[in-house]
């Protein structure tokens, strides 16, 4: 039958070829004896449409080749938790180490927006082929040791292995009515960190990225930021990198789920800093005027946009200092109750 | 609704699926401790009831057969060279045992349903 023929021949150029002859044989001599049985029934030989309609329900040529495949997955149930540990290490510290290469790179050369933004936008493509020769590399020894069992014998004995002494001791109590912090979440918050430390560091050279389309106004401007700026601005950095740090940190020794009492605490008492040095600023100049003669006519002004920054300064330090006690007051009542239990 | 219907279709599908895979092992197992070859095994099955589609059916008489469960020979038989299939001696044993947990499994769930 020439239907089957073409059928077999089909199936046969998506089989190994190593044992292509022999299942084909196989598939032949059961197909053709289900053929006869079909024709013998109906007493003639099959029509093309039923010759088609039992094909049909055989199924697709590629797809009936793929069962006689032996692995049908690129990673599988055994080796696919350690990948996704792997993967997720490897690709965080292809980040870290990325950040770090890029920085050092930048601070060598001129520091220039398109070289910053070059930077950034090479970082998803470099993740990408790290990420891809990862699962390369575990789709390779899935692959080996599904054709060569004996060859990986620890592989299969591995989760097998496991003792319950290995776990790790408890994570520190999370915060009562709160879900802790999950995986996902606090790689985001390190990512977004990253992404706002750039942004920041745009900002001296990009004044749209804060002030919108008002930047534009700025040379026209009869005001200009008087020199504490300069001090403040490399704070408010320092802070931003210290939490990232922190955080990357965290996330390295796996206590990303942990309440973070302490670094609110350093970074709170470490913001009053900038923001002490915004208040000591005498006369809160914080602009002033390019030209003194525009004195009468932008004086009032300037005084007034000094003096709202005054008291933004005095409302933030305020609450920070509120939140600082109040992070030391529950650090202290946490270490007191502790105390009194193990009494 | 069509929607919906279509996923809970899907997961039927995907349980049935799930639930008879190791069912058709066994089953398969069971028939070989006579010899038969691809057809008539999927014949004799379908005449307890048990339908195999024939691309589900012979890649797991290879896959029983590369385990060592199944021993496999080719043979001359109506004037067409035909691949016999019967369980191995270790076959036979983890047949036995699969039987047993199977037997226990049927039990616990009859158990479960009164």
């Amino acid at each position: 039958m020439d239907l089957l023929d073409r059928y077999l021949q089909a199936v046969k150029k998506h089989l190994p070829w190593k044992r292509q002859d022999d299942i084909i044989a196989e598939l032949r001599a059961n197909l053709e004896a289900q053929l006869e049985d079909k024709e013998t029934g109906l007493g003639r030989p099959l029509s093309m449409g039923e010759a088609e309609d039992w094909l049909r329900q055989i199924g697709p040529p590629r797809q009936v080749a793929a069962r006689y495949q032996p692995q049908q997955y690129l990673i599988g149930p055994v080796l696919f938790p350690s990948y996704l540990f792997v993967l997720r290490i490897v690709c965080f510290w292809t980040m870290i180490a990325y950040t770090i290469g890029s920085v050092a790179l930048l601070a060598t050369g001129t520091v220039s927006e398109s070289r910053v933004l070059e930077a950034v936008l090479r970082a998803p493509g470099f993740l990408l082929t790290v990420a891809a020769w990862v699962t390369l590399g575990f789709a390779v020894v899935e692959f080996a040791a599904t054709r060569r069992p004996e060859k990986f014998p620890t592989l299969a004995g591995s989760l097998s292995n496991w003792t319950p002494s290995t776990l790790p001791p408890l994570e520190k109590e999370a915060i009562r009515g709160k879900k802790p912090r999950s995986f996902a979440s606090a790689v985001a918050e390190v990512i977004f960190g990253f992404l706002f430390l750039v942004w920041l560091l745009l900002i001296p050279h990009y004044p749209f990225l804060l002030m919108g389309p008002g930047a534009l106004y700025l040379p026209y401007s009869p005001f200009q930021f008087a020199p504490v700026w300069v001090p403040v601005f490399w704070w408010v950095v320092a802070l931003n990198v210290t939490q990232l740090v922190w955080r990357c940190v965290d996330l390295i020794r796996g206590a990303w789920r942990q309440q973070r009492r302490a670094e609110r605490i350093v970074i709170s008492a470490f913001g009053l800093i900038p923001l002490g040095m915004l208040l000591a600023v005498p006369d809160h100049a914080y602009f002033t005027l390019k030209n003194v003669t525009d004195q009468a006519r932008y004086g009032a002004a300037r005084d007034s946009i000094n003096l709202s920054i005054k008291w933004s300064a005095l409302v933030i330090c305020a609450i920070t200092v509120l939140q600082l006690l109040w992070s030391i007051w529950r650090i202290s009542l946490d270490c007191y109750r502790k105390r009194a239990a193990a009494m | 609704m069509g929607y919906s219907m279509t996923i809970a279709d899907n997961l039927f599908e995907n349980l049935r699926l799930e639930l008879r895979r190791g069912c058709l092992t066994l089953a398969a197992l069971a028939q070989l401790r006579q010899e038969h070859y691809g057809y008539t095994l999927r014949k004799a099955l379908a005449e307890h009831g048990l339908e195999i589609d024939e691309s589900t059916l012979y890649p797991l008489l290879r896959r029983l057969e590369a385990q060592g469960l199944l021993t496999s020979e080719w043979r001359e038989e109506e004037k067409r060279n035909k691949r016999f299939y019967r369980l191995s001696s270790d076959g036979e044993q983890i047949f036995a045992e699969l039987l047993e947990e199977w037997q226990a499994i049927n039990t616990s769930i009859n158990s479960i349903l009164q």
